[in-house]
């Protein structure tokens, strides 16, 4: 077991925790980033297909830049967001983050004569190379440039726990490299939790593989506050088959150089959505996708599993393979192309919610812990606003590392994590294997935690998972108890971590008593701007829980109304 | 829930398909290879295990259910759920994004999560990179390699503002090599990598991560120089294995691996010399001439090595007559008129 010291440990290799790693080593604070991953290879900000243009950049209009903010804090967060943060956000996308992108290397796309290739319409977006697969070069330039500036990498590392002070203060990571098997303690005087905005708790998820929720987990048993942990958002055009394309999507964004874009069929034929007709700002339409699709399946002609169909049949081929790599799914299936709907299910995807920071330094409520990107509870979406994050975060923790201890190493604990990984590792139960366990708790979430939900099945949901807990968790078997490369260990650490937090998804349901763009309540199917316009705040009190409500700030976009069926609701 | 055999004659056996020819005749398409199995058939899954039970196979088979549309990585899955669960294989985004799932199947290096499945498949680790478990291998060397060519922009003047003045048209060839996604298929497929340390070659994958800026015309060219002068270029024999694998239809030698080739020439003309050479000697005798060739690229370094030309000449490769004589072959004034003006340059 090797002890590694450090200024600041970053728990994440994506958008956010690269960013703010590069942003402490220019100030001179050491970080070393601790992937569970490969950095720049696995999160989800691998899957950023386009980026969207803020401000007045690239010739965007007042209105242009207006319509992005609407976009921003009323689509994409339905109102519960900081929206002084969003627009300082805005801000620093418009100034800093193309030219740092450009000058660093990253290709935006051009045309042949030179000119920025962008998608038309009222918010307008461009793409690194090619649309749809911007992520990969974006977070292939991110992994370089860590490389570049000399960054400390632990990568296929898991953090398994948070390492405290006395006082209760954060002060280092436990990981265990599940390629070699060799615990290693991370001694830091700062812990930034980047671990991203998807969870994979759903037996549909995008997201990546080794994602389990681990951040929220560590901040939980750590003491730190959570919010809008129920705000979760969905897919609703991923391919119905096969099953590991749960995540590719049959995308319906605005294309780059076309004024045209993917259309949703029912069972019926019929179309249900085109996003240039059904969503008032015409771009990334998950939300207004999303009730479109609720409004078909109770109309007994779509079902959340399939069933409903999605595909370019109203373009020419040309106009959506110039720029975009969207018809790459339909080429590699033999399937005719444009003209081949195929068929369609719904996906988890980003949770809203999170930790709760405060946005000027992503500090969270337990001291030496901060959290950048998707895993905080302040927005949703976006890689601009996860990268924005780790810049933020960076300033904050380079404002008070003078004040953090630097931590001595503690022993006790690093023992009982040794112990309690070592008899993870030999679980010789007469009961299911860890991977089991794990799509038994996602096809928990997919029946009872789903698109739709209701008091009496979340409560049954909480019923399941108690049994999955008390009951299987201890019979767990594992085939293989060697160190090296053992992923059934690893589903074994992951699966205490997505239960706690499928738990506190749910409790956190059953508190918000009404329906809020993704978030619907078959028994409470109004938005109620009254009552819940508001942070849906989770603390830890003794050993249960406690929720608080916070209203937000309304001082750029408000709703306007005080309570109408969401259903309704074109945000 | 450890073996699943359906042993029985229902199982029909299906002819095995050669992974290294899938795709290429006309009944094998990619249209026919999505659908010549219907949901809950059996496919017959071979798969490579690095700990051999005693009296055990390398090789471990499963019988899995066929289901619609089904990849490779589907197979491997399914098996780790139902089968195997201690089966040890890497993957983290399952569309074609991440990279990591590469595998052998049927001798053909596929994208496990991109892949159709076979009715009949032999799944191995990737070749010329370490195996630490059953299909995961070390991609360090490759990590190494790339990170000692420094793939990134360095800039003669300083940036100035977003956007930059560049053309599509400019970014051509590095845009072909940003589709890059690292997978090591064409890693594992270059038989030049295969040599092991008898050559320097950095290989194709690092080539194309190296093509994403070193094609780019951003970059400063002495910073170009200094990379292409770590990359052992000229030992690619141009057969066009890594293309043929490569999952993200990236052309790596005619768009990448070539266009950097010529800027080594240029750039580092030392690296060239052997391409220099036959070209000179094509344009001039209308033939390759090895003793020439040898005598150009080696000097009289090549007489160190006497045995071994003498035994080319017993074999008939060298002609020293012909070679002092300078006899040219018909051919020779089309060739000159093809290569002559730019004999010098490879």
């Amino acid at each position: 077991m090797q002890v590694v010291t450090t200024d600041v440990a970053v728990i994440g290799g994506g958008a956010a925790g690269c960013y703010a790693a590069l942003n402490l080593n220019k100030l001179g604070i050491k970080p070393l980033i601790i992937c569970k991953g490969l950095v720049g290879k696995s999160g989800a900000s691998l899957f950023a297909g386009n980026l969207v243009i803020s401000g007045r950049a690239l010739g965007n209009s007042e209105e242009h830049a207006r319509n992005t903010a609407e976009f921003l804090i009323k689509y994409h967060n339905q109102f519960l967001i900081d929206q002084r943060w969003a627009q300082r956000c805005g801000q620093w996308v418009e100034k800093v983050y193309y030219p740092e992108l450009e000058e660093a290397g990253l290709y935006f796309r051009r045309d042949d004569s030179g000119e920025v290739v962008t998608s038309p319409g009222k918010i307008r977006s461009i793409a690194a190379n090619v649309q749809g697969n911007s992520g990969v070069p974006f977070m292939d330039l991110r992994r370089k440039q860590v490389i570049k500036a000399g960054i400390a990498r632990m990568e296929e590392t898991v953090a398994t726990s948070l390492l405290h002070n006395a006082d209760g203060s954060v002060g280092g990571v436990f990981c265990l490299n599940y390629i070699t098997g060799e615990y290693r303690a991370v001694i830091a005087r700062a812990v930034i939790l980047a671990t991203g905005y998807s969870d994979r708790l759903h037996t549909r998820s995008t997201g990546t593989r080794e994602m389990s929720a681990d951040g929220i987990a560590l901040a939980w048993r750590a003491g730190a506050t959570l919010l809008n942990m129920e705000m979760q958002w969905w897919h609703t055009n991923d391919m119905a088959h096969p099953p590991s394309w749960q995540r590719m999507q049959i995308y319906p964004n605005p294309m780059l150089g076309s004024e045209k874009s993917a259309r949703m069929l029912n069972s019926a034929g019929e179309e249900f959505f085109n996003q240039q007709k059904d969503d008032p700002l015409a771009f990334g339409p998950y939300t207004v996708q999303l009730k479109a699709l609720v409004k078909q399946v109770r109309a007994g002609k779509a079902r959340y599993e399939g069933g409903y169909y999605a595909g370019f049949d109203n373009c020419d081929p040309a106009e959506v393979e110039t720029y975009t790599t969207y018809g790459k799914t339909f080429r590699q299936l033999g399937l005719p192309f444009p003209a081949y709907m195929a068929e369609t299910a719904v996906s988890s995807h980003y949770r809203q919610g999170g930790i709760d920071v405060d946005t000027t330094t992503m500090r969270s409520s337990i001291p030496g812990l901060y959290a950048a990107g998707g895993v905080g509870g302040h927005s949703n979406g976006l890689i601009g606003l996860a990268t924005y994050d780790g810049q933020v975060v960076a300033e904050g923790v380079g404002r008070e590392i003078a004040t953090l201890k630097a931590a001595s190493v503690p022993q006790p604990q690093i023992e009982a994590e040794c112990r309690r990984l070592d008899r993870l590792r030999s679980s010789s139960g007469d009961g299911p294997a860890p991977g089991r366990l794990k799509e038994d708790l996602r096809a928990v979430m997919w029946e009872k935690v789903g698109v739709e939900k209701n008091a009496s099945d979340l409560r049954s949901a909480l019923e399941d998972i108690e049994r999955i807990r008390a009951d299987l968790l201890p019979g767990m078997k594992i085939r293989n108890t060697g160190k090296s490369v053992n992923y059934e260990w690893l589903d074994a650490i992951d699966v205490i971590n997505m239960i706690d937090v499928c738990e506190l998804v749910i409790h956190s349901s059953l508190e918000r008593k009404e329906s809020r763009g993704p978030f619907i309540r078959r028994d409470f199917p109004l938005t109620d701007n009254e009552n819940w316009l508001a942070a849906n705040v989770l603390k830890k009190s003794g050993n249960g829980l406690r929720f608080e409500r916070r209203p937000y700030d309304l001082p750029l976009f408000a709703p306007g109304f005080s309570s109408r069926d969401n259903l309704e609701v074109a945000w | 829930m450890t073996s699943i055999s359906p042993a029985d004659p229902s199982v029909p056996v299906l002819s095995p398909v050669d992974g290294r020819w899938s795709g290429q005749a006309e009944h094998d398409s990619l249209a026919a290879r999505n659908c010549r199995l219907t949901p809950g058939e059996w496919l017959t899954v071979k798969v490579r295990r690095s700990e051999v039970p005693a009296g055990g196979d390398v090789y471990q088979a499963f019988q899995v259910p066929y289901q619609k549309w089904m990849r490779v990585l589907d197979a491997l899955n399914w098996i780790a759920e139902n089968a195997a669960a201690d089966l040890a294989f890497r993957w983290f985004c399952g569309s074609k994004m991440c990279g990591t799932c590469a595998v052998r199947m049927n001798g053909r290096e596929v994208l496990a999560c991109w892949e159709a499945v076979e009715p009949n498949m032999v799944i191995e680790p990737l070749r010329n990179l370490p195996v630490i478990r059953d299909l995961v291998v070390d991609r360090s060397r490759y990590e190494d390699k790339v990170a000692s060519l420094e793939p990134w922009i360095e800039r003669r003047e300083p940036y100035g503002e977003f956007p930059e003045p560049l053309t599509h048209k400019q970014m051509k060839d590095a845009s072909k090599a940003l589709d890059c996604i690292s997978c090591m298929c064409c890693y594992s497929a270059c038989p030049v990598i295969g040599l092991g340390n008898l050559t320097d070659f950095a290989g194709p994958a690092p080539l194309v991560q190296l093509g994403q800026t070193a094609l780019d015309p951003r970059n400063d060219p002495e910073k170009v120089r200094r990379s292409l002068a770590l990359t052992g270029i000229f030992d690619c024999v141009s057969c066009y294995k890594c293309e043929e694998v490569c999952p993200a239809h990236i052309p790596i030698v005619s768009r990448v691996i070539e266009p950097l080739k010529a800027k080594a020439a240029q750039l580092v003309p030392e690296m060239a010399r052997h391409s220099f050479a036959l070209r000179g000697i094509v344009a001039r005798r209308g033939r390759v001439d090895p003793g020439e060739l040898i005598l150009r690229v080696q000097g009289l370094r090549a007489l160190g090595n006497l045995r071994r030309i003498l035994r080319l000449f017993a074999r008939g490769k060298i002609n020293p007559i012909k070679t002092i004589l300078g006899i040219k072959t018909g051919a020779a004034e089309a060739a000159m008129r093809l290569l002559g003006n730019r004999a010098g340059r490879p």
